[in-house]
């Protein structure tokens, strides 16, 4: 706990240091390059961002996307926890089947083909990520689920407990702490695919700000939006936590 | 229905394959019977040298795991399913920790009971059997291992099991959890009319607890000996009766293994 709160009051220290540096470097002495904007620029450009960028609009669309995704995702693993946990079952193997092409076609090609198949759909950013959180979700249950203490199971198995119920109860159960961990691997994952998705399709999202910035060498609006993406990501990596430690605080070690 | 003999275990045999696909005898031929306690419950333990063959006999007789040959009868008829009354305890424990005591204890009925009243008055009296009374919304986290069999055992005793399985309960406890632990044992013997089996490769602890123990040859598991304690004796570490037990013990131990004693 004493190692974990240094390491985040160094981290901090880097923070606020990289902010200065900014700040000194290309406010002051560097104010015209092609590296960095202004701090006063970065400013300014929030009101551009919003008005011509359309930011609040877009940034609903690709937000929703990412974690609306993970939730239904998520609720549908519970729900089919019965069968996904299940060994040599075949909703697993059909599942896990995809699992194979994925080692060798990466998920944006996928997107491509998406977007071929429905240029127009406003669902499809919405489709994309589910599918991306839905098969990301059961492989990662299936791998943790042959990690699950075989006490807890031979215990209840002996017990007489019916075999769903130890799948519902007890399997299912023990892998929450490491199925929420791995949430804030799969967000951060399910954003970068997905900017890469809507920057190559346009149309709506904060990849369709990325390519308009690109465009318009706007490298304020480029940079803010980063910031904006950080800062999500952040708070979304505080709020799983946060759920994590409040409903899944035990350990299986 | 045979009420005389509780468990028969008859010509167990479990082969598992092992690295490279060669196959391993576990357990072979295993033969015992435990008659049915009158009055109380009874401690008989299974000694041997390593706990392999041990936990994998134990699995077996609670039908966690299926054996490769041989068969199973409680109170004279045949199972091959877990019924909830041979409760298998691990060594390390089997108390989830994502519910608290209560509803530890309260996982062992809830999903075979239909009655809400029922299954509260069996929760209550195992609580408050073993000592977790006013601990019921701890978690098993937060205590000790000793805190943590008590959970299991309540559990069992929620389930109405009628044979006990214990998997080196005393391995790695010291001092006063070790005492602890091995009073409850002989607690739960005499209050409740259930049979605890004791797997241990401790002599002294088995000597100590059992009515009887079921000596067993390694690789592959047999029994190989029986011996019965005679509890009017007196039985301490230091007494004479406990001394020649063990010596004797330990030199069928020798004798399995064929090695020559010094």
């Amino acid at each position: 706990m004493r190692l974990k709160s240094a390491q985040a009051k160094n981290l901090y220290k880097y923070i606020i240091s990289y902010f200065v540096l900014w700040i000194l470097l290309f406010e002051f002495i560097l104010p015209v390059n092609n590296i960095l904007p202004k701090p006063s620029v970065v400013l300014l450009s929030f009101s551009a961002l919003w008005n011509y960028y359309r930011l609040p609009y877009n940034f609903s669309v690709t937000i929703s996307a990412v974690y609306l995704s993970i939730l239904i995702a998520y609720f549908i693993t519970a729900a089919l926890s019965g069968y996904i946990v299940r060994k040599n079952h075949f909703v697993t193997e059909l599942l896990l089947s995809f699992h194979w092409f994925s080692n060798f076609i990466p998920a944006i090609i996928f997107g491509f083909f998406l977007i071929y198949w429905l240029p127009s759909s406003i669902y499809i950013e919405y489709l994309f990520a589910f599918l991306i959180a839905l098969f990301s979700l059961v492989i990662r249950i299936n791998e943790e689920s042959a990690k699950v203490k075989h006490e807890y199971i031979d215990s209840a198995v002996s017990l007489g407990v019916s075999e769903s119920v130890i799948l519902k109860k007890v399997i299912w159960k023990s892998l929450q702490p490491s199925i929420i961990r791995y949430l804030i691997v799969l967000q951060f994952n399910i954003w970068s695919v997905l900017i890469s998705f809507e920057f190559i399709k346009g149309g709506y999202g904060l990849g369709r700000i990325y390519r308009l910035a690109i465009n318009y060498k706007d490298l304020s609006a480029l940079f803010t939006i980063s910031i904006i993406v950080g800062v999500t990501i952040y708070l979304g990596t505080l709020l799983i936590n946060y759920f994590k430690n409040k409903f899944y605080n035990w350990s299986l070690d | 229905m045979n009420r005389e003999i509780l468990l028969e275990v008859k010509n167990i045999s479990k082969t598992v394959y092992g690295m490279a696909g060669s196959k391993v005898r576990v357990l072979d031929n295993v033969n015992f019977q435990i008659d049915n306690p009158e009055t109380k419950g009874q401690i008989i333990s299974l000694a041997a040298v390593s706990s392999p063959e041990l936990t994998s006999l134990l699995k077996i007789i609670s039908a966690v795991e299926k054996p490769s040959e041989g068969a199973l009868y409680l109170y004279g008829k045949q199972f091959h399913k877990p019924e909830g009354k041979i409760v298998f305890i691990p060594e390390h424990s089997s108390s989830f920790p994502w519910l608290d005591v209560e509803q530890n204890v309260k996982f062992a009925v809830k999903f075979k009971n239909n009655n809400p009243e029922e299954i509260d008055k069996k929760v209550k009296e195992a609580i408050l059997f073993a000592g977790l009374d006013g601990y019921e919304t701890h978690f098993p986290d937060d205590n000790s291992l000793g805190f943590r069999f008590r959970i299991s055992v309540a559990r069992a005793i929620a389930a109405d099991a009628k044979i006990l399985l214990l998997d080196e309960p005393l391995r790695n406890l010291h001092g006063e959890t070790k005492k602890e632990i091995f009073n409850l044992i002989k607690e739960i013997s005499k209050k409740f009319n259930i049979t605890i089996i004791i797997a241990s490769t401790n002599i002294s602890d088995s000597i100590l607890l059992s009515d009887k123990i079921f000596l067993m040859t390694r690789h592959p598991g047999k029994v190989a000996d029986t011996i019965d304690i005679d509890k009017s004796k007196e039985l301490s570490i230091h007494s004479d009766y406990f001394q020649v037990l063990k010596r004797e013990i330990e030199k069928l131990f020798f004798g399995y293994e064929n090695i020559p004693l010094k």
